[in-house]
């Protein structure tokens, strides 16, 4: 009977002790084993054996990436601008030893440090430079924490800014600056166009009234010529033409009684005498 | 209390223990569950073993695969990837120096393949180095390695 409890009392035992001493370690993970408090070794992945009651395993740390969100929060830039800026690192620990032991809780110190950088990198900066060159603030802030987090055992893999805007306000602001320009190359290219019509037309003007002047001109001279043709070919023989003279004259006067309102008409009774007079000197 | 444990009770027991290591992976009930087959045999072998010695032996015998395992077994499982192990991975790698550590300025090291995500990482050493001595990886120190010469 007593030989029963003890067998059973010595099976829990082995139980409990073989449970205790044996750590599964999965893939991805390491287990920093502390011997009686202090510090003893580091578990890997697979099968593993530690002294059952004296090592104990005090932390399981993961050797995946972390992401790490940094919050956003306000920055101000050189030209005393606020912006809002927010990033996202990628951390890894390499040492886990190191992890646990250097720093209280790795995730909030370097979340800080991050934060902390970013402000001071971007204080440096113009507000426009801040806003295009994502690229060397990513580059600085990653040079200047890796060596702050070198004594933790973690490589800061990337740091990436996610978001970088001015605040409100000067978003509107802004935009008002934006509008206000558009608004002023408006009034200007309208008022350019303005300008260059009134030329236009005055140009159109100045050349309708030259070529006026010129088509009188031309008018004239061919009057003139066949005034003078027609003075050649009257010479002495003045009957042709009074002849011609009549008969238009009739023509006209045939004109004038078909038009609605001449009922009127008045015929001079010395005709060769009227066209005589409408010819006046031409006679001769 | 006279319970008769027959030899099929501890081999029902053991293949138990053993399915239970299905879902609990630690790898401890394993054995338990091939010692209580041990104690099945033994007892199906002799019918008349006690109680208490059957318990004993079935004890003794999961110490025993359990001390077999890690002597004979373990040192045969080598690690076959170094997936997620960023030291592991790095650490022994060999790279070429293209800029030499000078002035308390660091140095630069390329590897032919790129190293967590880079090719070309900062480096600190206690030799004396020049541009195109070929390094190999000791440690990792945050952004920085710590590189030896590797001996030719």
């Amino acid at each position: 009977m007593e030989g029963l409890i003890i067998a059973v009392i010595f099976a829990i035992l082995v139980l409990v002790t073989i449970s205790l001493g044996v750590r599964l370690v999965p893939q991805g993970y390491k287990y920093v084993v502390q011997r009686l408090g202090k510090y003893h070794k580091t578990l890997g992945p697979g099968l593993n054996i530690i002294i059952p009651y004296v090592d104990t395993v005090a932390y399981k740390v993961t050797t995946k990436d972390i992401v790490l969100d940094i919050p956003s929060q306000d920055v101000i830039t050189k030209d005393n601008v606020v912006i809002i800026a927010n990033a996202v690192a990628y951390i890894n620990i390499v040492t886990p030893e190191k992890a646990v032991y250097g720093v209280e809780n790795y995730t909030l110190a370097i979340q800080t440090l991050v934060q902390t950088s970013l402000r001071s990198i971007v204080g440096e900066m113009e507000l426009d430079d801040a806003l295009s060159s994502r690229d060397q603030i990513k580059a600085k802030l990653k040079a200047s924490i890796s060596d702050d987090i070198a004594d933790w055992g973690i490589t800061l893999k990337t740091v990436e800014i996610q978001d970088i805007n001015p605040s409100p306000t000067m978003q509107k602001a802004m935009e008002e600056q934006a509008a206000a320009e558009r608004l002023r190359r408006a009034t200007v290219t309208k008022a350019d166009g303005e300008k260059q019509a009134a030329i236009l037309q005055a140009e159109g003007r100045f050349e309708a009234s030259k070529r006026d002047a010129q088509a009188k001109i031309v008018l004239a001279q061919a009057s003139q010529q066949a005034i003078e043709k027609v003075a050649q070919a009257i010479q002495e023989k003045e009957l042709p033409v009074v002849y011609l003279l009549g008969e238009k004259y009739i023509e006209a006067v045939k004109g004038l009684s078909e038009s609605p309102n001449g009922k009127t008409i008045l015929l001079p009774a010395d005709i060769p005498a009227a066209v005589r007079g409408i010819m006046g000197a031409m006679g001769k | 209390m006279e319970i008769q444990l027959l030899w099929w009770h501890w081999m029902v027991l053991g293949m138990l223990l053993m399915l239970a290591e299905i879902f609990v992976p630690s790898f401890t009930i394993f054995w338990f569950g091939l010692a209580g087959l041990v104690v099945a045999v033994l007892l199906w072998l002799a019918p008349e073993l006690a109680i208490s010695w059957q318990v004993v032996i079935w004890a003794l015998a999961s110490i025993g695969f359990t001390i077999a395992w890690f002597r004979f077994f373990k040192p045969t499982m080598t690690d076959r990837t170094k997936a997620g192990l960023s030291r592991e991975a790095v650490v022994g790698e060999i790279g070429q120096v293209i800029r030499d550590p000078q002035d308390g300025r660091r140095g630069v090291v390329r590897f032919s393949l790129p190293l967590l995500g880079d090719d070309e990482w900062e480096f600190v050493t206690t030799e004396e180095l020049k541009v195109g001595d070929r390094v190999v990886v000791v440690d990792v120190s945050g952004n920085t390695l710590v590189v030896a010469k590797k001996g030719n």
